[in-house]
């Protein structure tokens, strides 16, 4: 299991945001790749028939509920290769919210500019994004503004154009690489001038709460939350609160 | 004439109104003295009962009986203030087809501009927009376009210059013409391409940016409809900016300079009676995004003509933006449209039209 090195402490506790190069690789890698095309596929033509009808985005698309696609998907829940660090920024109280397994055409445009996902008022919320492609800066890679997580940061300029955010660092990687953020922070994902889609997971998660406690939402996948910590990571049973831990 | 000539490359922002060609002296259709806060519907339609002289396609939402003529119009205008307004084609095509705007701009030249249409299987539509222009004096100023012909399948790679609609473009960043663009759903993934590629053409989205579906109908009011979510899902092909539940979050500009939006189209979109309630989240977003500086009011007449009425419409923005100020209310309802299209009876020399 993930364990953050006392540099990443530094990074997420400073920064909100740091890389996990090689957080998956090797043959698990190919096969998750593999995984998603095969279950992107068949979804492809109906998501087609929609965005020509103007109720699904052409920008991207998402392959509709992803966690029952394959049983792969599910693992990358809490897989090996970031959920320990996911465990010790939550300080062991880290809930899974939902996935998105998205593909990224070309465009001059992003589909999306630079913003944060939750108010401060929300609890910790973070994301993980797992490149399935080679990523470089121009191939829609995440971005995000370092500090921008921070309670007394910013103000931050409206941009017209995504690079002339001040102090953002634009996250590069290859396939494989895992990229944890603080979703309180100023993010997007920069401008895909490639000629080739690019591919990603992103898992969302949360420091859990009562508000966020629903066991109908992932209880499709009870069979396979055999342990505690699963059940409760998927919000079978809530997290014990820090004191009944403690004592 | 040289390239440099007649490819101008003006970037609106900077106000550039140096275009001798729409430059026209003020006759009695206009004010002596152009107004300083001038009100401009930058969309509607007039049409003629079909007829020899004013030729036109009907259809069972435009039969050959069904007018919406321009004394009708310019009574709305009387009637609300309003100084100038872009007449936009309908009813065909072809160059016959434009036989009544062009007497509307022929003989209110000081108070209207026009938008044509070009025929899909134009062999050279650039000629046949330079025919309209010429045939206009200089009025017909831009053409609509819906179709633009990419790839269905936004993961295909859009090859600009294989476009059926690249000629066009091209056209327009030659000629100075100006895009009034409604794209269809299917091809809202092309459009930053063209963006892209021609920065220098001035581009109208039309009716709230919105990219319909092929959903269309025509309502019991005689009122074109179209089903779309809102706000739509084409937005992030077209703006690329997030919006949502926290408004604040639209934290961007948008990247290309010479395209406005117009405000417009209200009734065909929202599932809620006047003023529209459901769609002011949308056009918030918009407005933070383009400003009033690159937002235009329109009227979409005659399809409001009943229901809600003219002078609902002229309100609207009044509900929708209850807090802007009143130099944000004069750009939206006429300044832009004036400084980006160019009016020739709304410019004067003490330069009002620059950007403030």
């Amino acid at each position: 299991m993930s364990s953050p090195t006392s540099d990443q402490w530094r990074q997420w506790r400073d920064e909100g945001v740091l890389s996990l190069p090689g957080a998956i690789g090797g043959q698990s890698l190919r096969d998750l790749q593999h995984a998603f095309d095969t279950a992107a596929a068949p979804a492809r033509p109906e998501w087609l028939e929609a965005v020509a009808a103007g109720t699904r985005p052409a920008a991207f698309f998402d392959i509709p509920t992803p966690l029952a696609a394959d049983p792969m998907f599910l693992d990358l829940v809490d897989h090996r290769g970031w959920y320990g660090h996911l465990q010790a920024f939550t300080e062991g109280r880290v809930t899974f919210i939902k996935t998105q397994f998205r593909t990224v055409p070309p465009s001059p445009l992003s589909y999306v500019g630079w913003h944060f996902d939750v108010p401060r008022s929300n609890p910790l919320h973070l994301k993980v994004q797992i490149y399935l492609d080679d990523v470089s800066h121009d191939e829609g890679a995440f971005a995000y503004v370092p500090g921008s997580h921070l309670q007394d940061s910013g103000p931050y300029p409206l941009v017209a154009q995504l690079d002339a955010m001040p102090g953002h660092r634009v996250c590069e990687g290859d396939a494989g690489t895992a990229i944890l953020f603080n979703s309180y922070g100023l993010h997007t994902s920069m401008v895909n001038r490639s000629r080739r889609t690019r591919r990603s997971i992103i898992l969302i998660y949360e420091v859990g709460t009562a508000a966020t406690f629903d066991p109908d939402d992932f209880a499709a996948f009870a069979d396979r939350c055999t342990t505690a910590e699963r059940r409760q990571l998927f919000r079978l049973e809530p997290r014990p609160e820090p004191d009944t831990v403690s004592a | 004439m040289n390239d440099e000539d007649q490819n101008p490359r003006r970037d609106v922002a900077a106000g550039d109104i140096s275009d001798s060609r729409h430059r026209t002296s003020v006759d009695q259709n206009s004010p002596s003295t152009p107004p300083s806060t001038p009100k401009i519907d930058a969309h509607l339609h007039v049409f003629a009962k079909a007829s020899t002289e004013f030729p036109r396609q009907v259809s069972d939402h435009l039969p050959a009986e069904r007018e919406a003529p321009v004394e009708l119009f310019l009574e709305r205008m009387q009637t609300h203030g309003i100084d100038g307004a872009v007449l936009v084609q309908i009813g065909g095509t072809s160059f016959e087809h434009h036989a009544y705007l062009l007497r509307c701009l022929r003989e209110y030249p000081d108070r209207f501009l026009g938008i044509g249409l070009v025929p899909p299987d134009c062999d050279d539509p650039g000629a046949h927009i330079d025919r309209l222009a010429d045939a206009s004096d200089g009025r017909i100023i831009g053409m609509r376009l819906g179709t633009l012909g990419g790839p269905a399948d936004p993961f295909e790679a859009v090859d600009v210059r294989g476009l059926p609609i690249h000629r066009i473009w091209e056209h327009a960043a030659k000629k100075d013409y100006v895009i009034w663009l409604y794209p269809r759903a299917v091809d809202a993934h092309v459009v930053p391409h063209l963006f892209e590629a021609f920065p220098q053409v001035r581009v109208v989205f039309n009716h709230l940016m919105v990219c319909p579906g092929p959903k269309f109908w025509w309502d019991d009011k005689g009122r074109p409809q179209a089903d779309v979510p809102m706000p739509p899902e084409t937005r992030y092909s077209t703006m690329g900016l997030k919006i949502g539940r926290i408004l604040n979050n639209t934290r961007g500009h948008y990247p290309y300079p010479n395209v406005c939006v117009m405000l417009s189209g209200h009734y065909a979109f929202s599932k809620q009676p006047y003023p529209y309630a459901d769609l002011d989240g949308w056009q918030q977003s918009l407005l933070m995004v383009f400003g009033c500086e690159r937002l235009m009011w329109a009227s979409d007449f005659p399809w409001i003509d009943t229901d809600p009425g003219y002078g609902e419409l002229v309100a609207l923005p009044g509900h929708t933006f209850p807090d802007l100020s009143s130099e944000e209310r004069t750009q939206l309802m006429g300044r832009t449209a004036a400084r980006f299209l160019r009016f020739p009876a709304l410019c004067d020399k003490t330069g009002w039209l620059t950007p403030p």
